[in-house]
């Protein structure tokens, strides 16, 4: 007690109270100057004509926002955008759930497991983009080859680069092949941090798994999938080194990041670039959040409803043994908030 | 039966890349495609690390441009991890003015999207002459990095008892002291997971290195992988051993490490 309230006085003394403010300075430093001053600058700049080429820089209020969404290729590269995203997420969390429920109970080479499933999560996406390339290869690729062999398709297809949907949903299962693994591990540790007499009182209530699933894992792990869906969605939304790689600089499958570069680095319109920067910025942060509102709440409330809905069950039920799992209920509610 | 399904959809990829870098380049062009090599060959190894000079300057680039890879990945994690141990301290341990302001706008930026940053942080290197510069990768680098390096270490430092630290305070310690004879040392797992995570983030970027960078004496080994991939010159065999060297120090890593990519990974996400 005593220790406690010496060590601010002890600081105050030997610093003159700015030891916080020098340990932080390097951090401001880097996030002010690298990170808040250029999207200050990307806001502002969305609203002047600024090209390298072609100075001065002048004010042309939406004049950025109306040329771009004149463009076919970046109206276009929107919707692809969506799609990604709608694809990414759904597919990111779902498999990252499914894979979280096969390695939930502990195995023998659990742990090897494991680490190979991050594997793909670690490699960069580059690379990885390019060793799909070759899979999905219409001539060398083992994608035809393998689904000839099992007699789905007829002849050898080009997959890539010629249906606009087909094109983008591939891609897109490069991008959750990378990221699936993070969401798995991420719903893997919510899994864990369940207190298991949870389900044993659920299953002396007489529920089944797909049940207890319901009714308490999903609500329990409800905070992880937030986060993996907010995850999922701001890299779904930046999506660029698979396009890049896999589609080209072709507007067929091409998403914002990718126009967002043609048009700052290529055409050298900075202030196009700019514009479509800001959009997107403004796009990542109302769906994280309108995302993080709907999804993220804490376990506590859906379990009440559950205990009380079990426990008016129990009392019509003659199978129950109303004393212990009573006791087990009140224990379980207050008992999870420890695991987060 | 799950498993295998899983691990088949994690692995086969990878397995893919492998099998195709060791064969011969009519061996991988065969129709049904062989899924294990045939015959067996190391020519594309050779070839890209130049053993028989053949590989037309390949084995040069991808070398270059993997040492590139370590000085900007292994620079920025040196300097993010250093930079966060401080700030976490600050944050865990300290009290002072504007602390939750200050936190949360730096775990703020972690949802800021590249977009944000892309055209002025371009803009601001060309304007100090740091285009084409370790310097200039290496600051973007750390400014992306920083606020899940702190938010790691800060979850870590928040599980260390303060007894250990009040125990120094007792025996005359500074906060400093403090911080680099106890905290430092104890926290360790959470550094070492901050730290390859920030490795494994260096090593996989592509967009911003493309923009920074503009020769062999900078580019990074994805910037390379993607330019000998578009050039579409290289037969896909070399191409593929290509990958998987550049592949190979993160998944090394990721194998070796996983406990502290795990560790780290949910510290930064789960809360």
């Amino acid at each position: 007690m005593t220790a406690v309230a010496a060590r601010p006085a002890r600081r105050g003394r030997m610093f003159g109270g700015a030891l916080p403010y020098i340990l932080l300075s390097p951090l401001v430093v880097f996030i002010g100057a690298l990170s808040f001053v250029p999207t200050v600058d990307t806001t502002v700049e969305a609203f002047f004509r600024v090209s390298p080429l072609n100075p001065p820089t002048q004010f042309t209020g939406l004049g950025n926002f109306r040329a771009l969404f004149a463009s076919s290729a970046v109206t276009g590269a929107w919707v692809n955008t969506a799609v990604y995203v709608v694809i990414g997420v759904t597919l990111s969390v779902v498999l990252g759930t499914v894979i979280a429920l096969a390695l939930r109970q502990r195995f023998r080479f659990r742990g090897i497991v494991l680490a190979l499933v991050i594997l793909p999560w670690a490699l960069p996406a580059v690379v990885e983009s390019v060793i799909w390339s070759w899979i999905y290869d219409p001539t060398f690729g083992v994608m035809n080859s393998a689904l000839h062999s099992a007699h789905l398709i007829g002849g050898y297809h080009v997959w890539l680069g010629l249906d606009r949907w087909l094109t983008i949903g591939l891609i897109e299962i490069v991008q959750v092949w990378q990221i699936t693994p993070l969401s798995a591990i991420v719903i893997l540790a919510a899994l864990q941090s369940v207190p298991l007499d949870l389900y044993e009182a659920a299953r002396v209530d007489g529920a089944g798994a797909v049940q207890a699933f319901w009714r308490i894992s999903l609500p329990m792990i409800r905070p992880a999938l937030a986060v993996c869906t907010v995850e999922a969605l701001i890299l779904s939304l930046n999506i660029f080194d698979q396009v890049y790689i896999l589609n080209g600089i072709a507007p067929l499958g091409s998403s914002v990041m990718l126009q967002t570069y043609l048009t700052t680095f290529q055409n050298l319109n900075f202030g196009g670039g700019y514009a479509l920067s800001l959009l997107m910025t403004v796009a990542t942060a109302v769906l994280s959040m309108a995302a993080l509102a709907l999804l993220y709440r804490r376990p506590e409330a859906a379990l009440w409803r559950w205990r009380y809905e079990a426990s008016g069950r129990r009392r019509r039920s003659a199978r129950s043994r109303p004393g212990r799992s009573a006791g087990r209920w009140r224990a379980g509610p207050s008992g999870c908030s420890g695991g987060w | 039966m799950t498993l295998v399904i899983i691990l088949l959809w994690s692995l086969f990829p990878i397995y893919w890349a492998l099998n195709v870098s060791f064969s011969t380049l009519s061996g991988a062009d065969s129709a049904p495609a062989h899924y294990v090599p045939s015959p067996l060959v190391g020519t594309s190894y050779r070839a890209v690390f130049g053993v028989d000079g053949a590989g037309n300057g390949i084995s040069g680039q991808l070398g270059r441009s993997l040492l590139n890879s370590v000085i900007e990945s292994g620079g920025a994690m040196i300097v993010t991890v250093v930079i966060a141990i401080f700030a976490a301290y600050a944050f865990a341990r300290l009290q002072f003015r504007f602390k939750r302001v200050i936190f949360g706008s730096v775990l703020a930026t972690m949802l800021l999207p590249a977009y944000a940053t892309l055209i002025p942080l371009y803009r601001i290197m060309a304007s100090l002459s740091l285009v084409n510069t370790y310097l200039a990768v290496i600051l973007v680098y750390v400014s992306g990095f920083l606020p899940l390096s702190i938010w790691i270490l800060y979850n870590y430092f928040n599980t260390i008892p303060r007894e250990l630290e009040e125990a120094a305070f007792v025996d005359g310690a500074t906060p400093v002291g403090a911080l680099l004879r106890i905290m430092i040392p104890v926290a360790m797992p959470g550094i070492a997971a901050a730290a390859i995570i920030a490795f494994l983030m260096g090593w996989a970027q592509f967009l911003f290195p493309l923009i920074l960078t503009t020769d062999l004496s900078t580019q990074p080994v994805t910037v390379i992988v993607a330019a000998l991939d578009q050039q579409r010159v290289v037969p896909f065999t070399l191409l593929m051993a290509c990958g998987v060297i550049a592949a190979a120090v993160p998944g090394v890593l990721a194998l070796v490490l996983n406990r502290y990519i795990i560790q780290g990974v949910t510290a930064g996400s789960i809360k």
